[in-house]
């Protein structure tokens, strides 16, 4: 039995996404990341029309390093009245837009700025994995399972749920290289991508290096140094704001069950391997939207990895549980295909900012400011990927 | 293959919750924790049941036997004590399908889906002992005794 927690209560379009803003994406920002947090929050406020000092609201990642009073120093904010974080890392952004909507539902605060800041390739890299140079795992993260047999890095999990996808369903590595390869066009349309003057053929996908098996270099995304920043207020307001508004129309954070504890690894010891929480997280969010599958327009899905993707558009109904190999086909995921994912460039193509940078492009396709803009998107579905759980937001026009 | 240029991860042994995995282990035992009310495996190991609402579990000796459910071949060099090319497996266990436990072959080990795979324990370094899977190299019934290094 799903449980769809909230489906009654749930309130549609109440609230809603005003501002957008978005660093340089570089491998070296030469900036803090509370200078990079601040710059783009302040562009996602200008773009608003709100006087920074009006903020009293922050969220944040868990991974950040940057803590919501101190952005609040930095915006010059008065008197910070809500902060919150929440994750773990990627499966978060989604859910950190959704606790800006519970604490504007529940009168805690009313502007509200959600942010991810990331020196990810010239501070601390997470492609780098979890093991150091002391013994590994206990105090709950269970590590001790994984790291001292070199299960060690997020590249090596995404590559053993690729191989066991590959088992399940035959799904050929071309499935995979068609993700990657829909990412890099959108991102040469894209001025901001790093991947901008990089083309990408099927044959210099197959042909880039493997990493660990199946996966190859182009399977993973770009390790950044940026930050993303979003302004949430009520609908009511958004309207007299700057922009048009983009509405919330859903959010939903999911956990399935037998979840397994820890991070990452653990997840290898769930009942499924290629079918994740976003399953039933996807059942919760279209419930809370009034919507299907088949009203997306446009889909910015959270791609760590291309396997990651992958697994996600059989989760959120896209196609049959196994039928990703079949569905993604050329130019299916691209703009004018059935289902465009990724218009920006994605994680793979544009830059890592851990999922943020997926909402503000979900914002620009309702908007219609997309540099690959599909025509007359309506429904911009946006995914922050599991494991441990995991996080979606629908948004609309107003 | 290159040599190793530090040593190896070795796994925290004496966590409450996960360390007498380690210790058996140590004995050449593989051992999983059990409800002892309901029986389910608590694997991950943890003190409560999911389903009984219960601090019963007990660690209990299982046959060292089980299947390949997927694996991947590490290329790309990340940790200096595993020196790559590496193969990390994933085994489900032919007693318990539902607990899965990890394994390291050396290079670019020939791997299928569900070959048969038998642990073994091996020392590496600092008194700690890992289980460890390879491919079975003994006939077995389901009445022989666990195919373990040394018999233990």
């Amino acid at each position: 039995m799903t449980n769809h927690a909230g489906r009654e209560s749930w309130q549609q379009d109440r609230t809603a996404i005003a501002g957008i803003g978005a660093t340089d994406f570089s491998k070296a920002s030469g900036r803090s990341t509370l200078t990079l947090a601040t710059q783009a929050s302040l562009a996602a406020l200008k773009d608003a029309g709100i006087d920074p000092r009006d903020v009293d609201g922050i969220v944040r990642c868990d991974m950040d390093t940057v803590r919501p009073v101190a952005l609040a120093d930095s915006l010059g904010v008065r008197n910070l009245t809500y902060w919150g974080d929440t994750g773990p890392g990627g499966s978060g952004p989604a859910a950190m837009v959704g606790q800006a909507v519970a604490a504007i539902q529940a009168g805690m605060a009313t502007t509200v700025v959600v942010f991810r800041s990331i020196n990810g390739r010239s501070g601390e890299r997470y492609g780098k994995g979890y093991a150091d140079d002391g013994r590994a795992g206990g105090g709950s993260t269970f590590e001790e399972f994984f790291l001292p047999y070199g299960m060690q890095t997020p590249g090596q999990y995404f590559a053993a749920v690729a191989q066991r996808h590959a088992i399940e369903h035959g799904t050929p590595p071309e499935a995979l290289g068609r993700i990657a390869m829909a990412c890099r066009r959108h991102a040469n349309n894209n001025p901001a991508a790093q991947m901008h003057s990089r083309t990408m053929s099927m044959e210099d996908y197959l042909g880039s290096r493997m990493l660990s098996t199946p996966l190859r270099l182009f399977d993973f995304c770009l390790e950044t140094d940026g930050a993303c920043a979003i302004v949430v207020t009520t609908a009511e307001r958004a309207r007299d704001l700057a922009q048009p508004p983009v509405l919330i129309r859903s959010v939903a954070q999911s956990s399935g069950r037998d979840a397994q504890p820890g991070l990452m690894f653990p997840a290898l010891l769930r009942p499924t391997t290629t079918s994740w929480s976003s399953k039933p997280l996807a059942e919760t969010l279209f419930a809370r939207a009034g919507l299907t599958a088949a009203d997306v327009d446009v889909a910015q899905i959270y791609d760590c990895f291309t396997i990651t993707t992958l697994v996600q558009i059989e989760d959120y109904g896209f196609c049959e549980p196994g039928g990703a190999g079949d569905f993604i086909q050329d130019g299916t995921l691209e703009v004018g295909g059935s289902l465009p994912i990724n218009t920006s460039g994605g994680h793979l193509s544009e830059g890592y900012i851990h999922g943020m940078n997926h909402v503000l492009e979900g914002v620009r396709q309702v908007r219609g400011t997309s540099t690959n803009q599909v025509p007359g998107a309506q429904v911009s579905l946006v995914t922050s990927a599991p494991p441990p759980g995991g996080s979606a937001l629908l948004l609309v026009a107003a | 293959m290159s040599a190793p240029t530090q040593a190896r991860v070795l796994p925290v042994t004496d966590d409450p919750d996960s360390g007498p995995f380690f210790e058996a282990a140590a004995r050449h035992e593989l051992v999983i924790r059990f409800c002892g009310r309901c029986e389910r495996a608590l694997h991950l190991p943890k003190a409560f049941c999911p389903d009984c609402h219960e601090d019963a579990g007990e660690w209990r000796r299982v046959q060292g036997t089980g299947r390949v459910h997927t694996w991947t071949t590490v290329e790309h060099q990340v940790h200096p004590g595993h020196p790559t090319p590496y193969t990390v497996v994933v085994v489900q266990l032919d007693e318990h399908p539902e607990v899965r436990l990890l394994g390291s072959l050396p290079g670019r080990a020939e791997v299928r889906p569900d070959q048969a795979m038998e642990v073994w324990f091996e020392e590496v370094g600092d008194g700690v002992v890992l289980p460890q899977w390879r491919p079975t190299t003994v006939a077995t019934t389901p009445d022989t005794a666990t195919p373990e290094e040394d018999g233990a």
